[in-house]
């Protein structure tokens, strides 16, 4: 209906000079990192610096096919990207959960509010020796190393959230005689809907966190193996590639939780 | 005595905090007829809400009792309907899901309840707007809304706390003529809780005036206006402005003995 709406002159004059505008942001964009990798490659060529300290993109670039070849690209990346998913999803659904209970338990909150606090500010890395003991040196403490990193900072945000819901709609809700579970999935649900999804956002950068700081623990394979490894027999190239792959591993993760927010706004309009 | 539906009776209400304890309500009485539109005035902190929540059952009071039609008021039976001084619609709901929100709660949403809600809507001018999301809407017609989404429960009472309040003054007047002629066409009783007493002249059949904290009775006035007037017509006849000036040396006297 609005789309078919005859606008005024001066609209498609700011209409025009809006996307001008976005076009040139994306080229820019674009010829940065253009600039950057043909800046990097020609300097490492000239040995202006060293290509061995620095490898260089077309140095990646082989790797990158080599590994391929020999399917390891394809192994490592499997390993790290399925301990991140798993450690991503088991750390949000249960810190969700917690995060409800809390909310739901006024006495709760406030016993554990301390522990929340302390784990919070704890360096999870510090566990590492214990939970290798527990767990063993494989994917399994890799896991709950990334679960462990990205937990405690759902339960707050989230909690956060649903603590935050306006007091005058619940308000509203009581008056009408609403019991605790209308209250959460009536308002305090759709209200917090934003926030849970900025929450996944940051989820996903925490968990590659968790799980590449899991492999540098433990170290047998995956990307942060790769890392490590390269980082060890001071293979250059291999490091960067791996860092590549890492790069574009989390960006493809990211975008997929941006899709989802996107269809999220769909249904809230 | 059947045409009771409210009584209170020697109601006292003191609120507990960690660092004091404050008395909110001292020996409240009244009654409210059925279909009779009464005001509740008084200084601001004199507890003219808190009696709203205790008439809905929301709060327990420390003694004496309130009975609405014969019964312990309790907010899951549909007695009273609440509407509240901002209007409290969800955001990310249209109009026409925000007026099922109350039948929602109450599990009541057949389809016979959501064409009444419907049809009240369509006869008090939103029938344009129930596709609309509430930021679509000006404060008074969000203010209707909130009104019908209460009135969608068919409530015998309905507790109106300052409605009006939060909205400019023309709108306020327009609102206020409106509302009345819903409740009054619809055969409803209510309690409206203001600071604004030419509001409380137009709109109601009696004015309780309270004290300050404690809040005590201080008067209660007929108005006695004659059935047809609107409240704008209310407003500006001379009964009006005699009643104002009682109500105002009141509420100034209550003010002064504070002060002294």
């Amino acid at each position: 209906m609005k789309k078919m709406m005859k606008f005024s002159k001066s609209h498609y004059d700011y209409l025009r000079k809006y996307r001008t505008k976005k076009i040139l942001i994306t080229i820019t964009q674009i010829s940065i990192l253009v600039l950057f990798l043909v800046l990097w490659e020609m300097l490492t060529k000239y040995e202006i610096i060293s290509s061995f300290f620095f490898s260089s993109p077309s140095k990646i670039v082989d790797t990158i096919t080599e590994l391929f070849r020999s399917g390891e690209l394809i192994y490592h990346s499997r390993i790290t990207l399925s301990e991140t998913l798993i450690g991503f999803a088991i750390a949000t659904g249960i810190g969700f959960i917690i995060a409800f209970i809390l909310w739901y338990s006024d006495f709760l909150r406030r016993v554990l509010e301390p522990y929340l606090v302390v784990l919070n500010s704890l360096p999870k890395i510090a566990l590492g020796p214990i939970i290798i003991i527990w767990f063993g040196a494989g994917s399994k403490a890799i896991i709950f190393m990334c679960i462990l990193i990205v937990i405690i900072v759902t339960i707050m945000n989230i909690l956060n959230s649903f603590t935050n819901c306006d007091k005058q709609l619940i308000a509203l809700a009581k008056s009408l005689g609403a019991n605790k579970f209308q209250i959460f999935f009536k308002l305090i649900l759709p209200n917090s809907l934003k926030d849970i999804v900025a929450t996944l956002k940051i989820n996903v950068g925490l968990s590659w966190i968790g799980a590449i700081m899991g492999e540098y623990l433990v170290s047998k394979a995956g990307l942060g193996y790769l890392l490590i490894y390269g980082g060890q027999v001071f293979n250059l190239n291999l490091v960067m590639t791996a860092t590549v792959i890492l790069c574009i591993l989390a960006s493809v993760m990211y975008f997929a939780v941006a899709i989802f927010e996107k269809l999220m706004n769909k249904f809230y309009d | 005595m059947e045409n009771i539906l409210v009584n209170v009776s020697n109601l006292n209400l003191i609120y507990q905090s960690i660092n004091s304890e404050t008395i909110a309500l001292e020996d409240i009485s009244f009654q409210i007829k059925n279909q009779e539109f009464i005001s509740i005035i008084g200084p601001s902190g004199c507890g003219k809400t808190t009696i709203l929540s205790l008439i809905a059952g929301l709060i327990k009071p420390t003694s004496g009792y309130i009975k609405v039609m014969n019964k312990i008021p309790n907010p899951k039976d549909d007695l009273c309907g609440y509407m509240f001084q901002r209007d409290n619609l969800l955001p990310w709901r249209t109009i026409e899901k925000n007026i099922y929100f109350g039948l929602e709660i109450k599990k009541q949403k057949s389809k016979e309840k959501k064409e009444y809600a419907i049809s009240l809507a369509n006869k008090y001018g939103l029938k344009d707007f129930l596709k609309k999301h509430p930021s679509e809407l000006s404060g008074g017609m969000r203010q209707r809304v909130a009104l019908i989404r209460t009135l969608a429960l068919k409530p015998e009472l309905l507790l109106l706390d300052e409605p009006f309040s939060a909205l400019d003054y023309q709108t306020k007047l327009e609102l206020c003529d409106h509302v009345f002629n819903i409740i009054k066409s619809e055969n409803k009783t209510a309690i409206l809780v203001t600071h604004d007493i030419y509001e409380a002249i137009s709109m109601s059949d009696k004015i309780i005036v309270l004290s300050a904290r404690p809040g005590k009775i201080k008067a209660i006035h007929e108005t006695g206006f004659k059935k047809e007037l609107t409240p704008f017509e209310r407003r500006k006849t001379d009964k009006a402005k005699k009643l104002f000036d009682v109500i105002w040396q009141e509420i100034q006297n209550e003010k002064n003995d504070e002060i002294q």
